[in-house]
């Protein structure tokens, strides 16, 4: 995949998802702008922006585009897992599930090495919730 | 003296028992995560402004300057000793790593430390002579001037930090419009909430920081994989006295270059290095030897990192305009804490204002005591594997997050700015300007409201005043120039199909 091009055309729709969202805001008069005038007016900036990143990839030499999947998901998914564990059950299991499904990212896996990272986190957060006061749910 | 008086007034504020600590606190916690890597300043900043909300106000805006600062000199100790180049000392590779392969590492840090000091001295009076004269010119700025400047202020930063002028405004203006996420002041509107009760209130800032800096960057570290070996070598601290000499001219050069790009909008420490070191190149008296490990090429570079991270300053608390996302941030900071940093800010809040500026100072004496001496322990830090570091930041993404409103959505949308800000990284869009957008945002939609309501609806306005005018123009000259540059560069390539475009 192009880069460049990649570029200019995830530019223009998000130029486009903004601007045609404007529209369902009463736009009003630049005299008495409404909700919907200076988003419209910024994602016109931004649509031309990105039509011009579209024009000029195709001028200048193509570039590849690197993208690897599995990291970012994992941790995406450890954070989207810490969430839910510390809502339903709490938060110690949160920490404990976050640590140990973010080192698949970086392999080789140790699971004694995970659980004492895993301890000492929450042993900071404990200090965090005893010494500074702040509202964890830990158990 | 009125500055004297200030100042005076000031170290009564800052010399406090309890601010003092927050002082060497920040500076602590600054100069760790500027040796780290995988967490900038801007990612820390937002990390810790949830721990600040049970602090008193000049304490918590103390502590959080003192990440920026000592942030900004850990950076350059990486640099020197394991050319690890973070985006603010990539000058710092240069010379100081050419001084580690020659075994003269104590003395690249030694000159590293005293340089900074040197130019965050500099700086602070800067700081304290022309803040209160310049927040009086800020009294003359109506609302169209202001909408201009930050518009000036994009299109610098855009132009300055990410090298290309169309990705950088194409980042600031996707954060003004995720600033629109939420309830309009105006009207009361929902925008953009898709019906989430949560987004109401709008985006929360400390999300985006996490996400776009904090996330993101892990997983673009671990898609790379980098072994770093620690360093190993001897440190010699103690220069001898004509090594001594050098320095000081060369600090003296990059604190005045340094404290006067730090004011300028776009303007910050990383281009002040590079004008600093370019100085030194041209004038110094050594200046065959810079570039391969020689003093001046250290000192001049560092004196104008730590001047500019502290006349950054000047900009927001005068006219209430950061410059840069980190200034950005250090606003939210600003607001968070009921403060709103502008024209006065100094006269309401003198107190904080003068305490700040000497808080400055002091850590700049704590970072000199930290850093020379203790040097060879913070170097300790790099022996920890990044396979600990790494669930560690994302533990305290989510705390941050979640703190902030005790709410867990939030790390939700942390996550979802998390995958933005990869996607952004793997575009090469830099979300440093995003950031600036994002909080500049609300404000610039205000004032583009208020002006056009002020001149019934006609766009003159923006160009008949002097200062938005003058504004408006620049930025018309800066377009003109790189269209220019673009074309020259583009009908080359085609006559000559052999030159390849960096």
């Amino acid at each position: 995949m192009n880069q460049n091009l990649a570029r200019g055309v995830a530019l223009t729709a998000i130029a486009l998802g903004f601007g045609l969202g404007a529209f369902r805001y009463p736009i009003g008069q630049f005299e008495r702008a409404g909700p919907g005038l200076f988003p419209l007016v910024v994602s016109s900036f931004l649509l031309l922006i990105g039509i011009t990143t579209v024009i000029r990839s195709l001028l200048i030499e193509r570039q590849p585009m690197q993208f690897q999947f599995k990291n970012i998901a994992i941790i995406l998914l450890s954070l989207c897992g810490f969430a839910l564990l510390s809502e339903f059950v709490n938060m110690i299991l949160g920490i404990v599930f976050l640590v140990f499904f973010a080192m698949l990212a970086d392999p080789p896996y140790s699971i004694k090495r995970n659980l004492v990272v895993a301890a000492v986190l929450v042993a900071i957060a404990l200090g965090f919730q005893q010494l500074l006061g702040l509202q964890l749910p830990l158990f | 003296m009125d500055i004297l008086h200030n100042l005076a007034f000031g170290f009564e504020h800052a010399l406090t028992l309890q601010n003092l600590l927050f002082c060497a606190i920040g500076c602590v916690v600054g100069t760790l995560v500027g040796l780290l890597p995988g967490l900038g300043p801007l990612a820390t900043i937002s990390l810790l402004l949830p721990l600040t909300y049970s602090i008193p106000v000049t304490g918590a805006l103390i502590m959080l300057a003192g990440i920026y600062y000592g942030a900004q000199y850990g950076d350059s100790v990486s640099a020197i000793t394991m050319k690890i180049p973070h985006a603010s000392s990539i000058v710092a590779c240069i010379d100081g790593y050419q001084m580690t392969l020659k075994g003269r590492t104590g003395l690249a840090l030694f000159t590293a430390g005293v340089s900074s000091f040197i130019g965050g001295t500099v700086a602070i009076v800067v700081l304290a002579a022309l803040a209160p004269a310049l927040g009086e010119v800020a009294l003359m700025f109506g609302p169209a001037d202001y909408t201009a400047l930050m518009l000036f202020g994009f299109f610098c930063v855009s132009f300055v930090t990410t090298g290309s002028l169309l990705n950088g405004l194409a980042m600031c203006f996707i954060g003004v419009l995720l600033g629109q996420i939420g309830t309009d002041v105006n009207s009361g509107v929902l925008r953009y909430t898709f019906g989430l009760p949560f987004l109401a209130d709008g985006v929360g800032v400390v999300s985006v920081a996490l996400g776009c800096f904090g996330i993101a960057e892990i997983a673009k570290n671990l898609d790379g994989h980098e072994d770093r070996s620690p360093f190993k070598g001897k440190i010699k601290l103690m220069p001898t006295w004509p090594e001594f000499k050098r320095i000081i001219p060369s600090a003296l050069r990059g604190s005045v270059v340094g404290s006067a790009l730090g004011i300028l909008p776009g303007g910050g420490p990383v281009i002040a290095q590079f004008a600093a070191y370019a100085l030194d190149k041209k004038v110094s008296k050594y200046k065959d030897e810079i570039g391969k490990g020689s003093i001046e090429g250290v000192a001049g570079q560092a004196a104008a990192d730590e001047a500019a991270a502290r006349t950054s300053f000047i900009p927001l608390m005068s006219i209430g305009i950061p410059e840069n996302a980190v200034m950005a941030l250090m606003m939210a900071a600003f607001i968070i804490k009921g403060i709103q940093p502008g024209p006065n800010m100094i006269s309401g809040h003198p107190e904080l204002f003068w305490g700040l500026v000497a808080s400055m100072w002091i850590g700049n004496v704590f970072l000199l005591v930290l850093n020379v001496p203790l040097v060879r322990y913070w170097l300790s830090v790099f022996k920890i594997p990044y396979q600990v570091l790494f669930p560690a930041i994302l533990f305290f993404c989510c705390i941050g997050t979640y703190s902030i409103n005790n709410n867990l959505e939030d790390v939700y949308i942390t996550a979802a700015f998390g995958l933005a800000g990869y996607l952004f990284l793997r575009l090469e869009l830099d979300p440093a300007p995003l950031m600036l957008g994002f909080i500049l945002g609300p404000m610039m939609e205000e004032n583009f409201r208020r002006s056009l309501l002020l001149s019934r609806g006609s766009f003159s306005t923006f160009v008949t005043r002097p200062i938005s005018g003058t504004l408006l123009a620049l930025i018309a000259l800066l377009i003109a120039w790189q269209l220019l540059v673009f074309f020259k560069r583009t009908t080359k390539d085609v006559k000559v199909p052999v030159a390849v475009e960096q």
